[in-house]
């Protein structure tokens, strides 16, 4: 049988994973200490988006060129301090995303500045306020004011109201009064619609996210990446050996922590859809490892003689063509979504390929040489145990290799 | 060729046609344009040998525009406004028993009660003797004995006005004739609002415009303005009873009550299958025969048909204009069983309510004079309920519902107007705790770049595979084609939808999915390097990557499930489309390709370029 074929990557390589493996382990040591350090808040952060930070986002196109430094401007105009503007898509676009934070809406020395306002006006019986809601005080009065009064004496604190609201009281048959201090999205809708008419602009798009529910969406993020991997090591645990699962865990950790590496770095917005992405580099960089695991565990039953450090070599080196191509062609599939993807769907495809790419090297040279290492610990502990046993070194997986 | 194989190309004939025919509703949902796709529009374009159930594809509301919104419901308001108004009615309670008591008040941040009085023995156990079911005293503090509420009772409380709040949002969205609103509870004490194609965030804001508002009226059924509309309009029903729907625009119908003398009168009402359309027909028709000083025409809800027939409709009450007492008063609600035996009522639902001390006197007034009239209980404009006033009715009355239906439909019956009813026992209100709004200009765009990203990352994906294995890759191109639609069909399927996040979730799968066929290629080819013939290579390669394949599809499913669980909105759609890809890639993949290279490879001598 004459056979050809066009190999991208040469079949027969010989080349030396296992030997790199300290090099490689340092290198990879270092970039995730050093995403792992630039994630922490007190040394830069992540730019958590609206999802967890809380706040208001809003994308607005306009019909003409707007300098931003302008929108930015008004919005500060409005009293909403520390807004963001930055440009959305192309420049040509004219489209803008619109950012203000919403944590702490008012401070306690606001509402107290509201509550003696209105002490001072009317007899105040009780109140209350919800640091989780932000710009609501309730009120409770003996003698009920009327709302026009209520807003006027709010209002005398310097504090914008939206809305007064009569509800009901908490005793039955009273009233009460709830205070609605500021409507973001209302007021830079306007704002904007009237100070830049003339570009008309669209607001296309807006996120509000109030701090509570980001940061339950936050905590839910990190808990549900934990059990993904949880879940996986455990089917890897039971599909080969236990022994390979810490090799895998290693490696999934190392992928989750280079793609959070993408948004750390970039500075790219870190929302729901990252937490999807870094899920399915989770998913997906193990894929690489399993089919050199399979191969360790093939060659491990036909060569018995050989070392595991050589066993490890040449399965990687034979499975070198379809580690690559496979990554390869689910690359070449983003393809588009990164030259049309705007937003968060960029960066969804920015950082999957920052994910398959360590999903790769992982594999070469953090999950496959783990298993050497950790062979040699176990000897080592085995030797120490039972001092000169004459035990041949156990090998990985040797359980299901025999079929 | 083997028996298994024709089976295996038979099974996959089928499941592309089947996909095919899957796709039908899709494609005549998207050929209408986006502002006809409405229910009634679709059903006419859907010809009639697409699959029944005739689920499309939907477009998610990034895509398609509209807002969703969690809300929170403030449950903590509504347990203090609980405890201040038992409160209240410990006071009174005492004053009638002769319990001398300096003062009742609320303590401990509101959310227990506290009675200062000389004997604390003796209130203890007095408050115990009456509220024992539902109260404990955690002890005396600063010479006042306290009572708070178990804590089962408070649960029960909590996720009672997180449902009365989500019934106020319901009958709120139910006025605007939204199609399709998806309204759920969530974790938290939160409401999650869908109002896909939606365009007024204003509107929405309505939501929380304020707490919902019980009002009783008194029905006025001797008034005949209403019976000349029975010459102009169609009747509801024919010899046969109720036309199922009702004629377009509404209809007109009677309904039989007795009046407070004792004889019977036919009241006219009149009904339409939606809310907006029964608007429309009051303002038109009733409200010009109306004095607006005497009258009102207030909407409810009722029910026609049994079973799968059952449909919904939305009928009048010729109501009086006066409100004659608010839900304010109200200080509690539930459903009971009947434990009485007079009037052989024994074991039926009802449901008790208390007022406070100022609306017991109110409500005295109201049924002494009213009595055997029909008094309305009004929730936020719908009439919920309207049951005869039987008897004077104080501090504590209750309402029985009608005989005559299975006692499990009448205790849920008394459920939910014990939960309207607690409407102005529970003032909870909510705020908006996500709001997510998208433009009507931003979906289309969206969906234009979002397809064009797709079939780039195809093509190339195509081109590559086709370039690098040539015959082999022809096939995993074709398998791969199958599998977008098969995965397009499965979500047809299943109604689910797609948003901008799936149509990424779906070109990445389509990447994976070739994932799949190099690792066989690659496999065959080195079967065929270590000197196999074709036949026993292509054997070899399905067969020793066939739990490979499994394996890196099983992981990234796991990770896809636990997304599923995990997020919400275009998220979860991205996890859905995702989940669905890999498990049509594993058919596709391993089932699809192998039977077509088997076919080639049939003879022993034959060629085949990998």
């Amino acid at each position: 049988m004459r056979f050809k074929s066009f190999d991208l990557i040469p079949h027969g390589t010989k080349f030396d994973f296992v030997g790199k493996r300290h090099i490689a382990v340092a290198l990879s040591l270092i970039v995730n200490a050093a995403v792992l350090l630039w994630a922490v808040p007190a040394i830069h952060g992540l730019n958590f988006g609206v999802d967890f930070a809380g706040g208001t986002e809003m994308e607005v196109k306009f019909g003409q060129p707007v300098d931003p430094g302008a929108i930015r401007k008004s919005i500060e105009d409005l009293g909403f301090k520390g807004a963001s503007v930055q440009t959305y898509g192309a420049e040509s676009e004219n489209a803008f995303l619109i950012r203000v934070e919403r944590i702490a809406l008012m401070s306690d020395a606001d509402v107290k500045r509201v509550v003696d306002a209105v002490q001072a006006k009317v007899p105040i019986q009780s109140w209350s306020f919800n640091p989780e809601i932000g710009d609501k005080i309730d009120f409770q009065f003996k003698q009920p004011p009327s709302p026009q009064e209520l807003q006027a004496a709010v209002e005398g604190a310097g504090i914008g109201v939206r809305e007064v609201r009569a509800e009901q009281g908490l005793v039955a048959g009273t009233r009460s009064f709830a205070v609605i201090t500021q409507g973001i999205r209302e007021k830079i809708e306007h704002d904007l619609a009237t100070r830049f008419a003339e570009a008309k602009p669209d607001v296309r798009r807006v996120e509000y996210v109030g701090p509570a529910v980001g940061r339950e969406l936050r905590n839910q993020g990190f808990k549900a990446v934990l059990y993904a991997i949880g879940l996986i090591v455990v089917y890897i645990g039971l599909r080969f050996d236990f022994r390979f699962s810490p090799g895998v865990v290693i490696a999934i950790v190392h992928d989750a922590i280079v793609t959070l590496g993408y948004f750390a770095f970039s500075g790219r917005e870190f929302n729901l859809t990252s937490i999807a992405v870094i899920l399915t580099v989770v998913g997906y960089s193990v894929n690489d490892t399993v089919v050199v695991y399979d191969r360790i565990r093939e060659n491990h039953a036909k060569f018995k003689g050989k070392s595991l450090a050589e066993i490890v070599n040449l399965s990687i080196n034979e499975t070198l063509g379809r580690t690559f191509l496979t990554s390869f062609a689910t690359a070449l599939s983003l393809v588009g979504l990164l030259m049309y993807g705007v937003g968060t769907i960029f960066d969804f495809s920015a950082a999957m390929l920052v994910g398959i790419v360590s999903g790769t090297y992982s594999t070469w040279f953090i999950a496959a040489p783990m298993t050497i290492w950790l062979e040699e610990l176990a000897d080592k502990k085995k030797k120490s145990r039972a001092a000169p046993s004459a035990a041949a070194p156990a090998a990985p997986a040797g359980r299901a290799a025999q079929k | 060729m083997e028996r298994s194989w024709y089976w295996r190309v038979a099974l996959i004939v089928a499941v592309a046609l089947f996909s095919l025919w899957q796709l039908v509703p899709s494609w005549f949902y998207f050929k209408l344009p986006p502002d006809q796709r409405s229910t009634e529009a679709y059903e006419h374009a859907v010809p009639g040998w697409a699959p029944t159930s005739q689920k499309h594809l939907n477009l998610g509301l990034d895509l398609q525009g509209g807002i969703h919104l969690a809300m929170g419901v403030d449950v903590e308001r509504a347990v203090k406004a609980k405890v201040a108004r038992r409160a209240d009615e410990i006071a009174e309670y005492l004053k009638s028993k002769n319990v001398p008591a300096e003062s009742v008040t609320t303590t401990a941040g509101g959310t227990r009660v506290a009675v200062k009085a000389a004997d604390p023995k003796q209130v203890e156990s007095s408050v115990l003797d009456s509220y024992d079911q539902e109260m404990y005293s955690p002890g005396v503090v600063d010479g006042a004995v306290t009572f708070a509420f178990k804590d089962t009772v408070l649960r029960d409380f909590q996720s009672k006005a997180v449902e009365q709040a989500e019934k106020t949002i319901r009958n709120r969205v139910d006025k605007w004739g939204v199609s399709e609103p998806d309204i759920k509870r969530k974790a938290n004490n939160q409401i999650q609002i869908q109002l896909p194609g939606f365009k007024d965030p204003e509107k929405a804001k309505e939501l929380l415009g304020r707490t919902a508002q019980l009002e009783f009226k008194i029905t006025d059924d001797e008034n005949p303005a209403l019976d000349q509309l029975r010459g102009q309009l169609t009747p509801c029903a024919t010899a046969d009873g109720f036309r199922i729907p009702l004629p377009q625009g509404g209809c007109w119908s009677t309904e039989s009550v007795e009046l407070p003398n004792g004889t019977a009168r036919a009241v006219t009402i009149l009904a339409a299958n939606t809310r907006p359309e029964i608007e429309k027909l009051i303002q038109e028709k009733a409200t010009p025969l109306l004095d607006p000083q005497k009258n009102v025409v207030g909407i409810g809800e009722a029910t026609v048909g049994q079973g799968p027939t059952r449909q919904q409709y939305y009928r009048t009450y010729l109501l009086r204009a006066k409100t004659e007492l608010t839900g304010d008063y109200i200080a509690d609600a539930r459903a009971a069983i009947d434990q009485s035996q007079q009037f052989g009522q024994s074991g039926r639902p009802l449901v008790q309510f208390t007022m406070s001390v100022e609306g017991g006197r109110l409500m005295q007034k109201l049924t002494s004079e009213n009595m055997r009239r029909r008094m309305a209980t009004v929730l936020d404009d719908k009439v919920e309920t309207a049951p005869y006033i039987q008897g004077e009715i104080s501090t504590n009355g209750q309402i029985t519902l009608g005989s005559g239906r299975n006692p499990q439909e009448m205790f849920e019956e008394a459920n939910q107007i014990a939960l309207v009813l607690k409407a102005g026992a529970l003032p909870a209100p909510v705020t908006i705790s996500e709001e997510r709004t998208v433009g009507a200009t931003l979906g289309p765009e969206l969906v234009r770049r979002g397809t064009v990203a797709a079939l780039i990352g195809l093509g190339l994906v195509l081109l590559f595979m086709v370039a690098y294995y040539r015959a082999s890759g022809l096939v995993a191109d074709v398998a791969l084609v199958l599998n977008g639609l098969l995965v397009l069909a499965i979500m047809a399927m299943i109604g689910s939808t797609l948003t901008l996040p799936g149509i990424a979730g779906f070109v990445l799968t389509l990447g994976m999915a070739v994932d799949a066929n190099v690792l066989i290629n690659e496999r065959i080819r080195e079967e065929l390097r270590a000197g196999r013939t074709i036949k026993q290579a292509v054997q070899q390669g399905y067969d020793k990557v066939f739990w490979t394949i499994v394996d890196s599809h099983v992981t990234t499913l796991v990770a896809a499930l636990v997304l599923m669980n995990y997020g919400s909105g275009p998220v979860r759609g991205f996890a859905v489309t995702l989940a669905i890809g890999l498990v049509a890639s594993m058919f596709t993949s391993i089932v699809v390709t192998r039977a077509f290279m088997e076919f080639f490879t049939r003879h022993e001598t034959a060629r085949l370029s990998v």
